[in-house]
């Protein structure tokens, strides 16, 4: 067999939520090029799947020839269909109905998740034959050469019948020559490149607690998808105590995801909402510019706070072509006075009662700057200390829908929503001025329509204390309990404070801003045991001689061999000392002393695993591991999705450094020798 | 070669057919171990408690039995002798178990999934064969202990046939597995577990059951004794466990806890027994790090040659310190970590109260090691005490294996004394796991098993005649 080439290897991660693949390893790990969301639409023929909504749409002939509009966007192209036309489903068809004249187009919706079929759910595979056309797709999709190894991520609940029913399927669909399943929770220890540590992957509906000692995944005791610990019961637990307020799910998806949106640690004082005025900061600015609470501060706390940088949304005036056409004449000479003009044109009473109103504006421009200064005042504080904060979202709707409103176009106008975020420089919009803006957003949305046919509304609203509540429903609890159950039940307990001091925290239920420091200080208020337990006996010491550190004085250390004791596996010199007050005079030396000692114990356990005697509580202290700084992409991207980046390093490794010698992935030969049981041989 | 010259799909045959790995199963008071026949360790490790749910409903598994759900509770499918005490429920357990991790009995139709072309045959047998049976195509071993009464090895066959559909089923003794894992063909195996210490002496791979004996003092004894440590302790140790400390913040060694608590609503509270299995994690963790047994020599209530009394002598003993949940923490002194393990040797030095009455001193586990010694013939007794196995978690307690094997000295001063307890904790947890493990995997094995034509033919009383 000829050696695997880094630019052949096929890598998919399936997930309840999102798929990710790639085709090649490059050069230095990039994450994840191909992101599809895992679902799958029902095809014609029952167990049949397209990657993409189907919709059906019965026009009639000379409807169709009518209107400019609805060609155009039936036929739309669609950003992300491209690859998914392969030849061996074609997606979009045009059936004529014979006689008649009415004709049923197929149409593919590529943001529809109408009637969407998850596969996975809960990191189970709940639908195989689904599963099996997103694995299709998503191979078609990347069209990999003959001589593709292909490497799975696989969930940690996936059972080992699960395991052999994936091998068998791809060796002899796929006809790869070479399938190596790698443990998703595996992979994220190849990934920050540590022998142990416990990850702990939120994911969608669910969340996976293992514990990797010595690069081995520890299957007694670990925790493979925890019902209701994912990103989707934050999401719930927002729509619940917002649901009053009339936010939907999907509002409640992004919210989440909105900086705005935060876990604090548990203990935090929610702060007190104190400044009622704020939320109808600028009366006059409303009324002047549309923008309700001239969201300065507001939107700029957001930048502060990391939030990304957004380009105006696409309903937000800035300075437009078709705008500066239709303005020019109006605006361009503003504040040069043309006085003979004026009092020629007898026009004096109506520019005297302009320059009224100018003034006025000033004063109330001078007025919002006094309001402003307060807010920005107010902006400063972190989100965490604010009562409410500015929540700007999109709303999806259908083009349709549009459509309509634009023939009712003022009457959205003045519906008070507050639609665009006009930038304040934006002006002075007039009543005189409405019918050129009813035409600008009609033109706009003509544009829009031919780039899509759905339409993201941008709106913003205010949102309370609630949005510090997306965990509150005993989330952050129940993934402690099962952290410290998890890490408990390792049965070498002299490894468990290594794993205590190794969490690592992925999975994208875990971007939710505060989450991982959250859960640390969940982790932390507790389990974490004090050092000071074991310092019962220091007043007794001499001064000089420090209180025992945390790590070292709740483990035996090593029996120094002039002290008498009847106890096989040595004390604690400290201990002992203060027990029989016959402690070596203290010292550097002492202690360096006992350090070798100490070394040398460690050692001595690791040789003899079953020496009981280490026993010690656990944790006396909590750290999160932190990411390898040599991957510059995924510093930027994130380390959420860890996970791929192992599968790309253990790819490198199995499939071209190591080449099979150590059995890192399942040849065809051994398929067909053995069958896809010999995947558990095999696989990591 | 590659792709081309290995598409033709391979024959039944060659994917040896019949080296199906087999499931093993052995369900112990506190857990019950699966895994496949073959693997070194149980890939399904799930608690024999369950929860149950005001409405009636069951909860498996260990994601799910920790949450304190308003008025939740907490049973065993076994009872305290290491039998099976709710059969319908320990099969539902047991079923949950296994295609938990192991085999999954929620497939889709895979003839439907676009494949089903000529060289997908395979495939479409497989997906007939087990849609409903979570244990379709492969063999069960199960374990069972040494006194198992015959109506309950009949209804495990009954379940494994009828409900699970297994092919080939066969019932071990976890006794004989034990020693098996341990690499002996005739040893004394003790088996320490939560609920039941058990002897049982095995010649040539078989049982004698007329030596095996059992006691209760084991590590639910360990337990209690704890128990009663902490409510007789000046002042007393309070136990709270996890799940109803929000936050604890560092006291001082025997300083009143700060810890803020968790409140539930009234008539949101998790059953007692939930709290009962709550604080005997708790005790798990006090067990690993803090108790042991006296290291000797002779008894804890005994003297010294020197004429100092060896409780005396144990307080020069270097304490543990063990914080609570809630923050609370103390050293213990070495005699209160020895006093909690000595009633498995010493009745008299047992713990009591007006619920925990004292053990008697026959079963204590030397006491219970002579009895099933002298119930077997005395020409193999030599060869037993030279093959002590001691398996179990129960025997993790740091001292244990060498105070057995001091008193073993100090009982049979004549005879040799050896004992082999596994060097890895993983071993010693789930020996007779893996004893079922080897077992099953032997080639020669294959003749034992009672296929499905066997039990139709015979009926359950089989299980007597085979499984001996």
């Amino acid at each position: 067999m000829p050696p695997f080439k880094d630019e052949h290897i096929l890598i998919i991660s399936p997930g309840s939520q999102t798929t990710l693949a790639q085709l090649g390893l490059p050069e230095s790990f990039t994450p994840a090029r191909l992101r599809i969301s895992s679902r799958m639409f029902p095809a014609e023929k029952p167990g049949e799947f397209e990657p993409m909504k189907v919709r059906e749409r019965r026009t009639t002939k000379p409807a169709q020839t009518n209107g400019a509009n609805p060609p155009n966007h039936s036929d739309a192209p669609m950003p992300d269909a491209a690859p998914s036309a392969e030849g061996q489903e074609p997606t979009t068809q045009e059936e004529p109905q014979g006689e008649q004249e009415d004709q049923i187009l197929y149409e593919e919706d590529p943001t529809s998740e109408e009637g969407a079929v998850h596969p996975i759910i809960e990191g189970r595979i709940a639908n195989w034959p689904c599963f099996f056309s997103l694995l299709t797709h998503v191979y078609n999709t990347l069209s990999p050469p003959f001589h593709t190894p292909i490497l799975i991520l696989a969930q940690p609940c996936w059972t080992a019948q699960d395991r052999e029913l994936v091998t068998q399927w791809v060796f002899e669909k796929f006809k790869t020559p070479a399938l190596s399943l790698m443990d998703a929770a595996l992979a994220v220890s190849y990934a920050f490149a540590t022998p142990h540590a416990t990850v702990v992957d939120i994911g969608f509906g669910k969340c996976d607690i293992t514990t990797v000692v010595d690069h081995v995944v520890g299957d007694v005791g670990r925790a493979a998808a925890i019902p209701g610990c994912g990103g989707e019961a934050m999401t719930q637990r927002l729509l619940s105590v917002l649901s009053a307020k009339g936010f939907t799910r999907d509002l409640c998806e992004q919210l989440k995801k909105n900086p705005i949106c935060e876990i604090l640690p548990p203990g935090t004082e929610l702060p007190a909402n104190l400044a009622p005025e704020e939320v109808v900061s600028n009366p006059a600015a409303a009324a002047s510019t549309g923008a309700v609470g001239s969201g300065d501060g507001q939107r700029e706390s957001i930048a502060a706070q990391g939030g990304a940088p957004r380009g105006p949304g696409l309903d937000t005036d800035v300075g437009d072509a078709d705008r500066d056409r239709e303005t020019n004449g109006a605006e361009d000479d503003e504040g040069v006075l043309d006085v003979a003009n004026i009092v020629a044109s007898g026009k004096t009473s109506e520019f005297l009662a302009r320059k009224e109103k100018e003034k006025a504006e000033k004063a109330t421009a001078r007025k919002n700057a006094a309001i402003e200064a307060a807010v920005a005042k107010q902006a400063k504080l972190p989100n965490s200390k604010k009562a409410r904060a500015l929540f700007q979202y999109h709303e999806r709707r259908q083009s349709d829908d549009i459509i309509m409103e634009n023939t009712v176009k003022p009457a959205v106008a003045s519906e008070g929503q507050q639609e665009n975020t006009n930038p304040p420089n934006d002006g002075t919009s007039t009543s005189a001025e409405t019918a050129a803006a009813a035409k600008r957003e009609e033109r706009r949305e003509e544009r829009r329509r031919a780039r899509d046919s759905i339409t993201y509304v941008r709106k913003e609203t205010e949102v309370g204390l609630e949005r510090f509540q997306a965990a509150s429903s005993g989330i952050l609890d129940r993934i402690a309990d099962a952290i410290h159950r998890v890490i408990l039940s390792v049965p070498e307990a002299n490894r468990r404070s290594e794993l205590w001091d190794s969490i690592i925290i992925v999975g994208n239920g875990s971007i939710v801003r505060g989450f991982k420091e959250a859960l640390i200080a969940t982790l932390t208020a507790r389990y974490l045991i004090s050092p000071n337990s074991a310092t019962i006996f220091t007043s007794e010491l001499p001064s000089n001689f420090t209180t025992p550190v945390a790590t070292g004085a709740n483990t035996p250390q090593p029996q120094q061999p002039h002290h008498p004791s009847h106890h096989p596996s040595g004390v604690n010199p400290l201990l002992h000392a203060a027990t029989t007050a016959s402690l070596a005079p203290p010292g550097p030396s002492q202690q360096q002393l006992q350090m070798q000692h100490y070394q040398q114990y460690q050692q001595q356990q690791q040789h003899q695993h079953q020496a009981h005697s280490s026993h010690a509580q656990t944790p006396t202290s909590i750290k999160l591991l932190r990411p390898p700084e040599y991957f510059p992409e995924w510093k930027e991207a994130g380390m959420e999705e860890a996970g791929f980046l192992g599968a790309q390093v253990a790819a490198k490794v199995v499939f071209v450094v190591d080449q099979g010698l150590s059995k890192g992935f399942m040849s065809r030969t051994e398929y067909n020798e053995v069958g896809p049981q010999g995947i558990h041989e095999c696989s990591m | 070669m590659a792709g081309q010259a290995t598409l033709k799909p391979p024959d039944a045959n060659e994917y040896g057919g019949d080296e199906i790995s087999a499931l093993v199963l052995d369900p112990g008071y506190s857990t019950v171990r699966a895994g496949f026949a073959g693997e070194d360790v149980p890939k399904s490790v799930v608690p024999s408690f369950y929860a149950s749910t005001p409405s009636q409903k069951h909860i498996f598994g260990d994601n799910s039995i920790h949450t304190p759900s308003p008025q939740i509770s907490i049973n065993n499918v076994m009872s305290k002798d290491g039998t099976v005490r709710d059969w319908d429920t320990a099969a539902s357990l047991w079923e949950y178990a296994i295609t938990s991790k192991l085999t999954s009995n929620r497939q889709g139709k895979l003839s439907t999934n676009g494949l089903n072309d000529a060289e997908n045959e395979d495939i479409k047998m497989e997906d007939a064969a087990e849609q409903e049976k979570p244990v379709g195509e492969n063999a069960l071993l199960m374990t069972e202990p040494g006194w198992n009464a015959g109506k309950d090895r009949e209804r495990a066959i009954e379940v494994a046939m009828e409900s699970w559909g297994t092919p080939a089923f066969y019932l071990a003794r976890n006794g004989v597995l034990a020693s098996f894992s341990a690499g002996k063909p005739a040893a004394l195996v003790i088996d320490i577990g939560a609920a039941n210490i058990s002897i049982s002496p095995i010649q040539d791979g078989l049982l004698l059951r007329k030596g095996v004996v059992r006691s209760p003092l084991a590590g639910n004894f360990v337990s209690d004794q704890i128990r009663l440590l902490f409510s007789t302790a000046q002042p007393p140790v309070p136990l709270t466990p996890h799940y109803l400390i929000s936050s604890k913040s560092a006291v001082d060694a025997g300083a009143q806890a700060q810890a803020t608590l968790k409140h539930f609503p009234p008539g949101a509270e998790p059953h007692p027994s939930f709290r009962a299995l709550q604080e005997d994690r708790v005790l798990t963790e006090f067990k690993e790090s803090v108790v042991a047994a006296w290291p000797g020599p002779g008894k804890l209530s005994g003297h010294s040659p020197n004429g100092m009394t060896n409780l005396d002598t144990a307080k020069s003993h270097p304490g543990k310190p063990f914080e609570m949940p809630d923050g609370w923490n103390q050293v213990f002194q070495a005699a209160d970590r020895y006093r909690c393990m000595e009633g498995m040797f010493d009745a008299k030095m047992a713990l009591t109260d007006g619920e925990n009455p004292a053990p008697s001193q026959k079963d204590c586990i030397i006491d219970l090691i002579k009895q099933s010694l002298n119930s077997v013939d005395t020409d193999i007794r030599a060869m037993l005490l030279n093959n002590m196995v001691v398996t179990g978690s129960g025997s993790l307690i740091q001292g244990l294996t060498s105070r057995i094997q001091d008193e073993m000295t100090a009982a049979f001063p004549s005879s040799k004394i050896r004992i082999h307890a596994a060097g890895s904790i993983v071993e010693r947890k789930f020996g007779s796991w893996i004893g079922g493990s080897i077992l099953a995997s032997l080639g020669t094995f294959h003749q034992m098993w009672i296929s499905r034509k066997e039990y139709e033919e015979f009926g359950a009383g089989i299980v007597e005649k085979r499984c001996k």
